[in-house]
């Protein structure tokens, strides 16, 4: 049975000023239980987009959605409370309900360990705290759409790892759909399905994770770190682009991956096997959306 | 604008008491308010009415002197709790998107305005009563007629609502913690000057200045109050043409902010 869908997109352009922020001309539909990872660099217009859709900016197009609007929760990029009092007091407020009260809100307080915040200033709390206080408000909505907005940038790695690994197991239970936008690839490999591929404003491409891998990449990636040996070594091989200090050799069927692997065993090379690596995806769609790659 | 979402907005309620509560602790948690809002004008009024009142032998007229005095210096409450702090907490708020972020969780601006602008006039409520509480207690000022502490209330809540369109109005255009709190304070002691609470009285005022102080609502508290609270016959047609003339330029301001938030 398919998904029915939540949100769709069409036509949709976004301009600050003269400049065009977003164009996305091909429809695009967020069906029920999606996880998409919106990808892009700086400027590609994923903030822009999900602003679009809560009708923060505006825009000329149609967003269409069977959703009423209390049905959405977003974690914004910037999330900023008053400083005068307690996160508890602000909490209570924003949800409307008495964490002593609430068995969810408590259970989620558990699960984000943020019971030792509760009595402290927003202003006082770590970048990670932070965070947390936001997510445990968005997460208590309940929503069958929920916007991340780079939750975990700013954070250091053990923080940012183990922020990602409490929201994979919390979503892992639900049938909800999120739109995650991250640069940290290694987290979307773990929550979305689908990726959104953006580049100054304009889609790459839209689609299934996987689909997209088979499509730009194969069966498979080989991933090694870049070397002047290794180049002359796999010389013979189709190579995907990849960033400046990686190689990247695509394997289309299971005995050239076996070949591939051989050699690098044979010649004591460290590699990565992939067959989910976003990084390429997006390297390799950006380069054929732009005339550059097969 | 497409057709798609126009905002994330939750069906509230208007006003709750979780809200009025937090709006309190909001107001609370500002230090300026209880600066200027209360440690102010309790302190100036027992200085300034003991300083006065230790060179008049008369007593009658040194009770009058005081309160006089002492009603003068209590427009100074709504002048710092409302036009001051809530205009530098708005605009504290609006500088880190505090509003908009209270949105996408369903909390509409109008109703964090609405429960925020109730729980001032509770804080203003409190200050006045710490403000009368000390005027009983350390100045002696006069019993009112009932007419007069009856006007007394109703003009300081008409000043209270000015004030408040105008600091709504400038916190909203300017959007910035420091430039509004630089205006409000300037606005501030402009009023306490022109209002003759700096030890230069209506009366001793250049012609240009009395120009100024004619027009601002405080020199009537400061002036002539005394006359209304007391039950004397009194003019009120230049009071209510300064509070006229107040409200239009704070309805002015917020009409702009309004149309400035709508053009968005």
């Amino acid at each position: 049975m398919e998904n029915s869908s939540l949100l769709s997109i069409e036509n949709l352009t976004v301009c600050y000023g003269k400049e065009t922020a977003l164009s996305i001309d091909h429809p695009i539909s967020i069906e029920e239980g999606d996880r998409i990872g919106i990808i892009g660099s700086n400027g590609a217009g994923k903030s822009t987009l999900i602003k679009s859709i809560l009708g923060l900016v505006k825009y000329e197009g149609n967003i269409d959605t069977s959703l009423a609007p209390e049905m959405i929760a977003t974690h914004m990029q910037s999330n900023e409370y008053t400083d005068a009092m307690a996160t508890r007091h602000i909490m209570e407020m924003v949800l409307g309900t008495k964490i002593s009260k609430n068995k969810k809100l408590q259970e989620l307080i558990s699960y984000f360990e943020f019971e030792g915040c509760l009595k402290k200033k927003y202003k006082h709390l770590s970048g990670g705290q932070k965070q947390r206080f936001t997510i445990i408000m968005v997460m208590m909505q309940d929503s069958p759409l929920t916007f991340y907005d780079e939750v975990t940038s700013g954070l250091d790695f053990e923080t940012r790892q183990k922020l990602v690994e409490k929201m994979v197991a919390w979503y892992e239970k639900r049938d909800v759909s999120l739109c995650i936008v991250s640069h940290y690839y290694e987290e979307l490999e773990q929550l979305a399905n689908k990726l959104l591929i953006l580049d100054k404003g304009k889609v790459i491409d839209f689609g299934d994770k996987e689909e997209l891998f088979l499509k730009y990449c194969g069966r498979a990636v080989i991933v090694l770190n870049y070397s002047i040996e290794k180049v002359k070594l796999f010389q013979e091989y189709k190579k995907l682009a990849s960033p400046a200090h990686l190689i990247a050799l695509s394997c289309d069927t299971e005995e050239e991956e076996q070949e591939i692997t051989e050699l690098l065993i044979k010649n004591n090379m460290d590699y990565r096997r992939s067959s989910t690596d976003i990084e390429i995806i997006y390297t390799n769609a950006k380069d054929r959306f732009y005339g550059k790659g097969a | 604008m497409g057709k798609g979402l126009k905002m994330v907005e939750k069906k509230r309620k208007f006003f709750t008491k979780s809200m009025i509560i937090y709006e309190l602790r909001n107001v609370t948690g500002n230090p300026f308010v209880h600066i200027f809002g209360v440690g102010m004008p309790v302190l100036m009024s027992i200085l300034i009415t003991r300083m006065v009142v230790s060179e008049i032998s008369d007593a009658a007229v040194a009770k009058m002197v005081s309160t006089s005095t002492f009603l003068g210096i209590g427009a100074l409450i709504p002048l710092a709790t409302i036009l001051m702090g809530y205009s530098v907490m708005q605009a504290q708020d609006l500088e880190k998107g505090i509003p908009e972020r209270l949105q996408l969780f369903g909390i509409k601006n109008s109703i964090s305005i609405c429960n925020r602008a109730v729980s001032e006039i509770i804080f203003m409520i409190g200050a006045f009563f710490i403000y009368f509480l000390a005027g009983i207690c350390f100045i002696g000022i006069e019993t009112p007629v009932f007419s007069g502490g009856l006007l007394y209330a109703v003009c300081i809540f008409i000043f209270s609502v000015f004030c408040f369109a105008m600091g709504h109005g400038l916190a909203t255009l300017i959007k910035k913690f420091s430039a509004t709190y630089c205006g409000v304070m300037v606005i501030y002691f402009a009023f306490m000057i022109f209002g003759g609470m700096m030890g230069m009285s209506y009366e001793n005022m250049s012609g240009w200045m009395q120009g100024v102080a004619k027009l601002l609502p405080v020199t009537y508290f400061t002036r002539d109050f005394y006359h209304i609270w007391t039950g004397e016959p009194y003019d009120f047609m230049p009071m209510v043409q300064s509070f006229l003339f107040f409200g239009a330029v704070g309805g002015i301001l917020l009409f702009a902010a309004l149309k400035r938030e709508e053009k968005k």
